[in-house]
């Protein structure tokens, strides 16, 4: 039975055996009353059609939700018993009974609070949550300008860290985090869940705005816990829409506009500048300086890389169906230029999903979401890009060309790239002495971009059948397999232009990476009431296959730029290809429980075996427990008029970690084996086969484990006038995954360990207020923070471990128990070196030194590593967000401020872009004084910056048609919006980079390393929703 | 009533039944969790026989080869080895004097410098993939367990002796060490117990292996580096003797072209050379290229310095001076190495050697027959000043001098005549920094050079620091070298 579940021989029997199971039970299983269609429209007390009423079918947790009409449909049994309800409104039950027509009038009261939330495999009633789960609106997210959803979840919960990090332009990840940083792995992020099924987090691009029902995040342990190993940085959940029968609904939104960035002015430099601060030293400029500003360019580079760019979005969807099958479908395009020169990201997405109902019992369905992204990344660094120097221009023109330098660049023209080096050598004063003023060899920054094409195509496609049946009243059985397919070519084209070094710098490189990832599942739930006491449970099993292929291509030898194909190559230079897969087995079980709708306990357990483990290892065990009382139930509370919902709830869970993360794809998944590779060596002339050893075996490797306990209060007081809830929550995670850094006498730099203790502590509030609320005007706010405390209490022998990013520039962190799990580490600054002992301060333009005196802090009068000290933290203390929202009329107004503080970064663009590697910046060892306290500025607190922001994330200003004009047109709904994002943005003031929330990936233990960053969009686009 | 209550009760039993018997089908796949890799090898169950053994030793090799990459976390083996060597002396330097590796050529190396780690690691890693291969020397059959255990412990050897004239006192895994073993990790043994495993290794080498290679371990080359062993620690009289049997052996002998030394590969004169390819991301060098002006990916090393041009002028001759520097056509203040041109050079009638420069195929020569002659010199000369005039050791010289087209017969040897000799006939191939050393004139060379340049040298600076990532994964334990801090 080896191999059971892939489509194999075994698989096939495996199916067979699993149908046998459903029709045996089809057999046994009596048919029930039979269901018929209910429809209506929900008004308001004013008589205003309310769109977003759920409707429960009491008992169970079938329902559904009113449209923007107000309107519904719904199929239930006969005799079933209608649960209304909607924030802000009384509950209403109503009886069926054989109608099929149920219209209504809601009531204010805000005694209820009956949404249905997403819970791992299932769903529950929000008011018996006694987990911290947060459910995010979707009002108008499907409205904010940006390329990639998970960047639309910035602000929305509170203890959910996204940061726009990535540097390499637009479609790049952002890096996400849940409370804290409790894995230092690498794979800190949340699990993604797509209609409850696992998938890769780079499905964030599938995902369409406008097609999600609802996005649950499950931040403590207890919630999730049923995701056992993969549940400890978090779970975000997202339901997609599903088709309600009824007339098909099609609906259109598209936005279009425009972005730009705003110029960073402590990396501006301007030949202008530069000479007025010499003149104003020196009262004179150095040949050099005159030289330059002869040449009569002043460029600001930034405005060349950083060009702005459009940004669309259209979506179509159609959505409806009959009594027995509905179908939700829906299509994206969506293009955004970037504000980076060259950045661009495509994206075509399409969305099916049928739903259908065989009979009262049976039913199945099937999803499919195929998507193609083409990015352009901006291929290069701004660190790397924006340290030349404003005297040079992009191409040469006829003044520039007159002061190349002949004898060495005898072919330059009018219009070719410029380059530093082709203005030195040159006879200034006409007395003979030559004049260099280049301080880089490389070619001209432009060129390093516009003649390099880095593309990734990539094709993704989620699948998923599910049949559901019925086995009694009690008893449902669910059997889902699904997939997720990943296909991306990576190609990097280095044109003959794009380096110093011309045709023989060209190149091609190609990479395919093909990821399949196969689940199955199969679950048996109960629901059972008696009396008072009402009971759920679920139990299930789910393995799951992870099979991922790499191949590479590189090409050399390029003589043009015409043909960039491998063919045009006369020589492979690089290739390559492994394969690698990864297996998981689970068994889960929950039972949820409530009493009188007062008294609520859930109780979950979840069994995974990882194939990353040791043989004895690879089983964890994933318990949960939580409860909740629900004071506003009492009776002494009932009819309160000032406490409308109080709930106390705890939580204790267990959740794992087997993100493995050491830079070596094959290894992360087969760490308990030492793995030889594949290499050769010259010998005898001609290539040998060699086996290489990759890393040194851990047979013991298990399970990261996180223990989290999360008290917390829900409340709502006034009519709901106030609501909210506070939590606390303390999280340990320990035998923590670590690619720790050992001798290399081992002969290897790094090994694969269980270590450590790490702690996240901290408290969360949401509240959300009704400011003001009239027929024509209303006013909310929801205010969003959340404080963590991340602490090292263990780290074994490696307490103190202190590393390093880059051996060419070896800035420290140090993890340090009693501190974060990193912090920056090194000297503390006490005074620059003065201008007069720098060899030639002015140049070149923008230029700054590379030391700076540092302090004796042990006072022992030599300077060592015992004056070496924690410089700051990386990781965030407190995060917040305001969300105000405002509705006039037909108008509506809602924008976010958000921001995060007490995190610094260690930006290494300072070394890049104040051109410290330069000589003529370096002291004058003849004259300087005091050098024995001279360090490099890279190690000390000089380049550790403050990393906190404040930002007018998005604003969306609204008008709704009023519906009287839009049915004249057939529509029944449209809307007219601008929405903007990045309005504003404020740093912190001694931050010098382009974005404080730009990091450059590397290990948890050397965190909130960068090089500049690539600057955040601030963009405005106008947009519609027309629905018909 | 109560009938159909029970019924519902069975049935739902019946349910449940069915159902904890499909997860029990689930479960009982025990190999479901241990997928085998198919893109690489178990260690667990390799080095079985002589074949598994064959591609382990040619590992050896692929090590010290390095990786042609510009990730600094990548082990770099021999590719970086000028740094720490040839720009530690009076013969190189960066073009620009920026950066990290600007730090050797102005004695200001710190313990957090890259190149230094990189070694470091690189070499530790070269001796690991030795001790794997003599753990498992029992698995090879008899006829070849000889060749094996001579190839690993002469790579070993070849390692420590190299990381011993470095950095001094260092750590010594004579067997594959586990990480927990911080003891052997981070404990620094005396320099005398090291070229003790040094001479025992290379002795092994020498009674296992034959000529048969030349970018493999061989007798000769065993011979030749433990005879420099021996210099280094002072028993000329065995280095003599190991340097006349390669002599008498009439197996190796001076290239008639001193350029076909190092373009045409395989001659006669290379004793032992670090096979490259050309155009080959895995097994091509990329010092070449960062030989030269802005190729490789920094402005410019090892470039030559006016001082070692000052003794080419002098002691050189024409075709050695020509075939060692030339003019940097893209700066002409600026003089480069000639010696494993990547991308030719028309006026010397010398061919490139692949597309790319970054990917090129030089052999690095490790040992050659001119470097026997003149450690034969050595040898005889016996730390003395000199002159000497001892027949053999005039023979061995002239026959150097005679080669470079410097035929004027020599009649007397001192120490400084054969320091000199060396210099300009084994320039920029790494091994002035030993030499200076080994003859005991670094002091008074290095520091007359550094004082020139404005640079500060003190004795301490013929050692580099023990990388400031040992010392600090070691909590204090390691020690480092004196004058580093």
């Amino acid at each position: 039975m080896k191999n059971i579940l892939l489509l194999s021989k075994d698989h096939q029997k495996h199916i067979f055996v699993m149908m046998l199971m459903v029709l045996n039970v089809m057999i046994i299983t009596p048919v029930f009353a039979q269901d018929i269609k209910i429809s209506g429209v929900v008004n308001s007390e004013d008589n205003e059609p309310l769109p977003g009423v759920t409707i429960i079918v009491q008992g169970t947790t079938a329902g559904t939700v009113t449209d923007i009409n107000g309107n519904y449909v719904l199929e239930v049994p006969t005799d079933a018993i209608l649960d209304f309800s909607f924030i802000g409104y009384l509950k209403q039950s109503i009886g069926v009974n054989g109608r099929t027509t149920i219209d209504l009038t809601m009531e204010p009261d805000i005694e209820q609070l009956d949404e249905v939330v997403v819970i791992g495999y299932g769903t529950q009633k929000k008011s018996h949550l006694t987990g911290a789960i947060s459910k995010v609106d979707n009002k108008n997210i499907d409205q904010i300008p940006t390329s990639r959803a998970d960047q639309a979840m910035v602000g929305r919960v509170a203890g959910m860290n996204v940061q726009n990090s990535n540097p390499e332009g637009v479609g790049g990840a952002p890096t996400i985090q849940i409370r804290g940083v409790g894995s230092i792995t690498g794979g800190s992020g949340p699990l993604l869940v797509i209609d409850g099924v696992a998938v890769d987090s780079e499905f964030w691009t599938n995902i369409d705005m406008n097609d999600v029902a609802s996005i649950e995040v499950l931040k403590d342990a207890a919630s999730a816990a049923i995701f056992g190993s993969r549940g400890a940085n978090g779970v975000v959940m997202i339901t997609t829409k599903t088709g309600e029968s009824g007339k098909t609904k099609f609906a259109y939104n598209g936005f279009y506009g425009w972005q730009d960035v705003q110029n960073n002015p402590d990396y501006n430099t301007s030949v202008a500048d530069g000479m007025a601060a010499e003149r104003a030293a020196n009262g004179e400029l150095s040949p050099r300086s005159r030289y330059k500003e002869l040449i009569g360019v002043d460029n600001n580079w930034q405005d060349i890389i950083f060009d702005g760019g459009n940004t669309q979005s259209h979506t179509i969807s159609a959505r409806g169906g009959n009594e027995s099958t509905t179908f939700s479908t829906a299509m994206t395009y969506a293009h955004d230029e970037g504000v980076l020169l060259t950045d661009d990201f495509k994206k075509y997405n399409l969305k099916a999903k049928i739903d259908t109902k065989v009979n009262d019992d049976l039913s199945f369905g099937v999803s499919l979401n195929p998507s193609y992204t083409e990015r352009r990344r901006f291929d290069g660094s701004t660190h790397d890009i924006l340290r030349q120097t404003p005297w040079l221009p992009v191409y040469h023109d006829e003044n520039t060309i007159q002061y190349v330098d002949r004898t060495v660049y005898p072919d330059v023209e009018v219009g070719d790239y410029a380059l530093q080096r082709h203005f030195d050598n040159y006879d200034l004063d006409g007395d003979g002495t030559l004049i260099d003023i280049s301080n880089t060899s490389n070619t001209n920054p432009a060129a390093k971009v516009l003649e390099r094409d880095r593309r990734d195509f990539q094709f993704k496609l989620f699948g998923k059948f599910y049949t559901k049946y019925k086995l009694s009243d009690n008893f449902s059985i669910q059997a889902a397999l699904s997939g997720d397919l990943q296909n991306t070519e990576r190609q990097r084209w280095q044109g003959v232009e794009s380096s110093r070094n011309g045709a023989s710098g060209a190149s091609l490189a190609v990479n395919n990476e093909n990821k399949v990832h196969v689940v199955t599942q199969g679950f048996l739930n109960y629901n059972q009431t008696f009396g008072s006491h009402e009971f759920s449970a679920t139990t299930g099993v789910v393995a799951e296959r992870y099979k991922e292929k790499y191949s590479n291509v590189s090409g050399t030898g390029y003589e043009f730029d015409f043909v960039p194909t491998l063919d045009a190559a006369a020589e492979a230079s690089a290739w390559g290809s492994f394969e690698r897969e990864k297996r998981l087995l689970s068994f889960i079980a929950r039972v949820n429980y409530s009493f009188s709708d007062k008294y609520l306990a859930s109780i979950s357990f979840r069994r995974d075996g990882s194939s990353v483990f040791g043989p004895d290892n690879k089983y964890g065990n994933f318990p949960a427990v939580s409860v909740g009382w629900r004071i506003s139930e009492e009776s002494f509370l009932a009819g309160s008029s000032v406490i409308n919902n109080l709930k106390l709830r705890a939580s204790f869970g267990i959740t794992g970690n087997d993100q493995i993360s050491t830079g070596n794809r094959l290894n992360d998944w087969y760490s308990p084996t030492a793995l030889l590779s594949s290499r050769t060596a010259v010998v005898g002339g001609s290539t040998a086969t060699a086996f290489n050893p990759q890393n040194i075996a851990n047979p013991e490797l298990g399970w990261e484990r996180s223990i989290e306990f999360n008290p917390a209060i829900d409340f709502g007081f006034l009519d709901n006038i106030i609501s909210g809830s506070v939590d606390y929550y303390k999280r340990t995670s320990d035998d923590l995954l670590l690619n720790v850094d050992v001798s290399g006498v081992t002969g290897f730099n790094n090994a694969l360990v269980n270590i450590g203790e790490v702690t996240n502590e901290g408290v969360e509030i949401e509240l959300r207020t009704n400011n003001i609320r009239t027929k024509k005007f209303r006013w909310t706010t929801t205010f969003l923070a959340s404080r963590n405390k991340n602490t090292l209490t263990d780290f074994a022998n490696s307490d103190g471990l202190i590393q390093s990013v880059d051996e060419k520039r070896a800035a420290e962190w140090i993890s340090s128990v009693g501190h974060p799990i990193s912090s920056f580490y090194g000297y503390v600054v006490d005074s620059e070196i003065p201008l007069e002992y720098l060899n030639d301060a002015y140049h070149p333009i923008g230029g700054q030194a590379q030391d700076v005196y540092v302090r004796d802090l042990n006072g022992d009068g030599v300077i060592d590593d015992g004056d070496k000290t924690i410089l700051g933290s990386p990781y965030p203390d407190f995060i917040w967000s305001v969300t105000n929202t405002f509705t006039l009329g037909d108008f509506d107004l809602s924008f976010m401020f958000q921001g995060s503080h007490g995190a610094e970064v260690r930006n290494m663009g300072d070394q890049y872009l104040y051109n410290h590697f330069n000589s003529s910046q370096d002291f004058d060892p003849a004259i300087t004084p005091d050098q024995e306290f001279i360090r490099e500025k890279i190690f000390t607190n000089s380049i550790v910056q403050d990393a906190s922001y404040i930002a007018l994330r998005n604003l969306n200003l609204g008008y709704n048609f009023p519906s009287r004009l839009t049915s004249k047109i057939g529509m029944t709904s449209a809307r007219l919006y601008v929405s903007g994002s990045n309005l504003m943005y404020i740093k912190g003031d001694n931050y010098t980079g382009f974005n404080p929330e730009s990091l450059t990936t590397t290990s948890p233990t050397t965190y909130g390393y960068q090089r500049a960053g690539a600057p955040i969009a601030r963009s405005i686009v106008t947009g519609v929703i027309i629905e018909f | 009533m109560i009938i159909n209550k029970k019924e519902n009760i069975m049935k739902n039993i019946r349910i449940i039944a069915l159902f904890i018997f499909a997860m029990h089908l689930y479960g009982c796949q025990d190999d479901f969790l241990s997928p085998a890799p198919n893109s690489a090898i178990s260690a667990d169950a390799f080095y079985t026989n002589d074949i598994e053994l064959e591609a382990g030793v040619v590992n050896l090799y692929d090590g010290i080869q390095g990786i042609n990459s510009t990730v600094t976390s990548d082990l770099h083996g021999i590719q970086i080895e000028y740094q720490v060597t040839e720009m530690r002396s009076d013969n190189t330097r960066t073009k620009s004097g920026e950066g990290e590796a600007a730090q050797f050529e102005s004695y200001t190396v710190e313990a957090t410098n890259g190149v230094v780690a990189d070694y470091y690691a690189s070499f530790y890693n070269i001796i690991f993939r030795a001790n794997t291969i003599l753990a498992n020397l029992e698995n090879a059959s008899e006829s070849k367990a000889a060749q094996f255990e001579g190839e690993a412990k002469f790579v070993r050897a070849y390692a420590y002796f190299n990381l011993v004239r470095l950095f001094g006192d260092i750590p010594l895994a004579t067997e594959v060490i586990a990480p927990t073993d911080e003891v052997t990790a981070f404990t620094r043994v005396a320099t005398s117990k090291v070229y003790e495993l040094i001479v025992s290794d290379f002795n092994t080498a020498i009674d296992n292996l034959d000529n048969s290679y030349k970018n493999r371990a061989s007798k000769a080359a065993a011979q030749g580096l433990l005879a420099k062993v021996h210099l280094t620690i002072g028993n000329y009289t065995i280095a003599q003797e190991l340097l006349e049997e390669i002599i008498t052996s009439n197996e190796f002998s001076l290239e008639t072209n001193f350029k076909d030394i190092f373009y045409s590969e395989g001659n006669d004169e290379t004793i032992f050379a670090i096979g490259y390819a050309a155009d080959n991301s895995n097994d091509s060098q990329n010092f070449s290229a960062e030989w030269l002006n802005s190729v490789g990916r920094s402005s410019g090393l090892n470039y030559v310095t006016s001082d070692v041009r000052a003794a080419f002028a002098t002691y050189g001759g024409t075709m050695r001076s020509e075939y060692s520097f030339r003019l940097d056509a893209a700066q002409t203040t600026q003089y480069q190495v000639v010696k494993y041109l990547p991308n030719g050079d028309e006026v010397l009638g010398i061919d490139p050697t692949s597309g790319d420069p970054t990917l090129a195929g030089n052999d690095w020569i490790i040992l050659r027959y001119s470097d026997v002659l003149l450690m034969h010199v050595e040898a005889i000369l016996a730390g003395r000043d000199g002159p000497i005039t001892n027949s053999d050791a005039l023979a061995s010289f002239q026959a150097v001098r005679n080669r470079a087209g410097l035929t004027t017969l020599v009649a007397s040897i001192s120490k400084q005549d054969l320091a000199d000799e060396r210099r300009v006939e084994l320039a920029f191939e790494n091994h002035r920094l030993f030499d200076l050393i080994r003859l005991g004139l670094a002091e008074s060379v290095l520091g007359a050079f550094a004082t020139a340049n404005g640079f500060s040298f003190t004795a301490n600076d013929l050692l580099l620091p023990i990388p400031q990532r040992e010392i600090n994964l070691s909590k204090g334990a390691l020690s480092q070298n004196p004058g580093y801090n």
